[in-house]
């Protein structure tokens, strides 16, 4: 496939699911939109993803977080239905509310502090949740060991088929005109005359706009365009197991079943730099902490384990940036490509089909966060 | 199935007084993964120089496929599966009695780069470290897909022929093989020594196939295999019917097969009533355990399959890990001895600099030499036809996940990249079968839909584990203090 000679309203650099949430909101809105993707082997956090639709625990530090991440939960029947109805393509979205499971007493204390912590922050835009001990926990999920204390429950929870969301993304994305480039990585992004030039191993792809959604390629190429974007790679790692009949109604964090009757284990947070093997010790301690908490899952088989890195900032929350140097440059990171899905393509789309990320949902997400003084 | 032969007395081999699972070792000189042909010569050659080594085999007993029960076969040492197959005992002797550390029934899920392997006897995990390992993993049938195949009643010929060496079995009722390939014939032969009467063998062997292995045909005349080759052919000749030049096939049947229909090159037609099909297109490296353990794979593009990377030696870009026998590129079972022979040395060279054995290398190379010749001309002549290879659009790729060839070639017009990006959109792969049944079949699908070469398209990455391992088992593997803190969730 050679790079097209036309130019785009917006290039779209990376094609995981914040790229393609971003460019299906834009394609919808009438953009004209390319969307420059790595090839078939490539460091791709949203395959490795956990397909939470998730808000209990959020926003610890940056109460804005959890009000954008309830939105973004919110908004998310409204993004299945519409891509449903672009695709055919059923995403399997439940948000029936999710539990976090304490394996002891101890676990179970600070849970309830973390979350009073955070409810008490001001500015929290407060939401419910519960602290259950185990025979409350028992009641919704029966198949709990003895080893459950009790839980935190947030019914704003739930999860999705994240490999069909990818699939519908990219089949909408298509259906939407937007131009879709695999093997196109960005090598080099150059502003020049109000427009951006993206140069790739097989051609150049001009555009008025330009947003980097690359993940931690964001790092390299944010520079180029006048955006600073501290991220680094967080290693988590995952276990699936084979196919079993349904037994749990309600997603926890560590363990979901899916739509398809496999169970994922998971996952790990793990400082170990670009590395994207699977290390057994790890993963021998997720599948020991599943099974303490579901004895059943004991029996059943690995069927797949995998790495993947997550883009990390300092603090852990998103960036999303517009650069004063080059504007219409933008960038779009963060760690919850999934949940974050419907607000990528309502909320953040449309804002840089605008042409401008609004101070007052955005200011707080700039990177700029990170270069105040430590002693001011 | 029905038991068609009497049990008969066989070279004992009593797996009770095995190894234990508690018995294996924490860590070895060398762990040779399988104990077919390229398995037991490695092993047997690096316990005799001295190496503790560990042979790990998921099998009740040695042998292999080629050498299925080689200890056990209820068949005896007869005729009807032939003197190649009783010669493997040889090389199961001579392994039992070289001081190797035999596990049977030991699945290998895991490989690291560090040469620690995940292994599961008895439904216990365990951990064993190497300084060397040699992956001996032999081969798989490939697919053959075509319409009908997922049909119960469709079988691979090599499925069958494990059930004949294993058990004695052999399918009820009317049976058709067909395909290509010397395992058919080999098949065919050893049903008839086993008075079994077959319908008809339709043969996919394409006619241009001869004209492109005729100028390897010295190599052939002066192989080990020719004689017996032509033997074999003529035998079957005599006894059934063959179709030749069949260029399509298609199974039908609704809960199972009831039919084959069948097209030649020349024009004809035909359609046979079954109650067993046999498939068979030749046989490709098992590259899961090598690629997961970071093994590169590379095209064959005279195999038609991928293979990990590796020199003749079996010296793999992976320090300390080697690869022998038909896995690291098909070679018939007497260079898959020679070639885990090669292997073995490689090792005792890298851990006991200036052991005598070492000085057999030459005589080592010279045998592998003579047993591969005439390999070029089987792998022209027996060359599967792009259309067995590369299902029609309706036809299922993936049995796993029921993904037909169309689905496949629409996703690469959505602009999917390759094999590892198709799981994402299709979850081919990523089902029970771990690519073993799909992999080569996608990978040659989205080439041809890109207009490129399957080298360029590349393969899945595969990872542990690579056989099933239950999670209970993967949760008593050891752990330390950060492990645990990394999965624990504030």
């Amino acid at each position: 496939m050679s790079a097209p000679s036309q130019t785009y309203d917006v290039a779209v650099i990376g094609g995981g699911l914040v790229g393609a949430s971003i460019a299906y909101g834009l394609a919808k809105g009438g953009t004209r939109v390319a969307v420059l993707d790595e090839g078939d082997i490539a460091l791709r956090a949203s395959r490795g993803n956990f397909a939470l639709v998730w808000v209990q625990s959020k926003g610890m530090g940056m109460p804005e977080y959890a009000g954008w991440t309830v939105r973004g939960a919110g908004l998310w029947p409204q993004l299945a239905a519409m891509l449903k109805a672009d695709t055919g393509l059923d995403l399997c979205l439940e948000q029936p509310g999710g539990f976090h499971l304490a394996l002891s007493e101890a676990e179970l204390e600070k849970r309830k502090g973390l979350l009073q912590r955070l409810h008490n922050q001001p500015r929290m835009h407060s939401y419910d949740y519960e602290i259950m001990d185990h025979s409350r926990v028992k009641a919704m999920l029966p198949e709990i060991g003895p080893q459950v204390v009790g839980a935190s429950y947030c019914p704003l929870d739930g999860h999705v088929n994240s490999l069909r969301l990818f699939r519908a993304l990219h089949t909408a994305m298509e259906r939407a005109g937007v131009r879709y480039l695999p093997n196109h990585p960005a090598e080099q992004v150059a502003y020049e005359a109000g427009a951006f030039r993206v140069a790739t191993p097989r051609g150049e792809v001009r555009a008025g706009k330009v947003v980097l959604a690359a993940g931690n390629g964001n790092a390299r190429l944010g520079p180029m365009v006048g955006l600073d974007v501290p991220v680094r790679p967080q290693r988590g790692q995952v276990v699936v197991t084979e196919r079993t009949q349904p037994f749990l109604r309600y997603p926890v964090v560590t363990v979901r079943q899916t739509d398809e009757g496999t169970v994922m284990l998971g996952d790990s947070v793990e400082e170990a730099g670009p590395d994207p093997t699977v290390g057994l010790p790890i993963v021998s301690s997720i599948a020991d902490r599943a099974v303490r908490m579901f004895p059943r899952l004991g029996g059943l088989n690995v069927v797949r384990t995998w790495a993947a890195l997550r883009v990390m900032t300092k603090d852990g929350f998103p960036i999303y940036d517009q650069s004063v140097s080059c504007p219409g440059a933008f960038v779009a990171t963060c760690h919850s490509g999934v949940t974050l899905a419907a607000t990528h393509a309502f909320v953040v789309a449309p804002a840089i089909a605008a042409g401008r990320l609004p101070a007052e949902e955005f200011e707080v997400f700039s990177a700029r966060r990170f270069h105040v003084p430590a002693a001011a | 199935m029905t038991a068609q032969f009497p049990t008969s007395d066989t070279v004992s081999y009593d797996t009770k007084s095995d190894t234990k699972a508690r018995d294996l070792p924490k860590a070895v000189d060398l762990a040779v993964v399988g104990a077919g042909p390229a398995g037991l010569a490695a092993a047997t050659l690096a316990a005799s120089a001295g190496l503790s080594v560990l042979l790990l085999d998921e099998n009740a007993g040695p042998g292999g496929q080629v050498y299925r029960a080689i200890t056990t076969s209820p068949l005896g040492e007869g005729r009807v599966l032939g003197p190649d197959y009783w010669s493997g005992a040889a090389l199961a002797r001579e392994m039992l009695a070289s001081g190797a550390t035999y596990v049977p029934g030991a699945t290998v899920w895991s490989l690291s780069r560090e040469l620690e392997l995940g292994v599961s006897v008895g439904g216990q995990a365990h951990l064993v470290q190497a300084r060397r390992v040699i992956l001996a993993t032999g081969a798989l049938e490939r697919p053959m897909p075509i319409p009908g195949w997922t049909l119960p009643g469709v079988m691979t010929a090599g499925g069958a022929q494990t059930l004949l060496k294993s058990s004695g079995l052999v399918p009820e009722g009317r049976i058709v093989l067909a395909g290509c390939g010397p395992l058919l014939w080999l098949l065919a032969a050893q049903y008839l020594e086993a008075g079994v009467r077959l319908e008809a063998i339709l043969d996919t062997t394409a006619r241009e196939n001869w004209r492109a292995a005729l100028p390897e045909a010295f190599g052939f005349l002066t192989s080990p295999y020719f004689r017996k080759g032509l033997a074999l052919l003529r035998k079957v000749r005599a006894a059934v019917r063959i179709i030749s030049g069949v260029t399509t096939l298609a199974a039908e049947g609704d809960e199972s097969v009831t039919a084959v229909r069948y097209a030649t090159a020349g024009g004809e037609s035909g359609r046979i009533e079954l109650d067993t099909l046999l498939l068979h297109q030749g046989v490709v490296p098992n590259v899961n355990l090598a690629n997961a353990a970071g093994i590169p794979l590379v095209w064959d593009a005279e195999q038609l399959c991928f293979r990990p990377d590796v020199d003749a030696a079996g010296t793999s870009p992976v320090a300390g890990l080697a690869v022998a026998g038909d896995g690291a590129g098909i070679g018939g079972a007497l260079g898959a001895a020679e070639r885990g022979r090669l292997a073995a040395l490689a090792a005792i060279a890298a851990l006991k600099p200036g052991a005598p054995v070492l000085a057999q290398r030459p005589q080592v190379e010279a045998a592998l030499h003579k047993a591969l010749r005439g390999r070029a001309f089987l792998d022209r002549l027996y060359r599967p036809a792009d259309g067995f290879r590369r299902p029609a659009p309706d036809t299922i790729a993936c049995r796993c996940e029921e993904v037909t060839a169309r689905q496949v070639t629409e996703t690469v017009a959505l602009g999917c990249a390759g094999p590892n990006q198709l799981k994402s959109f299709l979850r081919t792969g990523m089902g029970p079968c771990q690519g073993r049944m799909c992999g080569l079949t996608i990978s040659e699908l989205m080439a041809e839909a890109q207009g490129v070469t399957p080298a360029e398209i590349g393969y899945y990455r595969l990872r542990a584990p690579v056989k099933p391992i239950s999670v209970a088992e993967l949760a008593s593997l050891p752990k330390d203090e950060s492990a645990m803190k990394s999965v624990e969730r504030g």
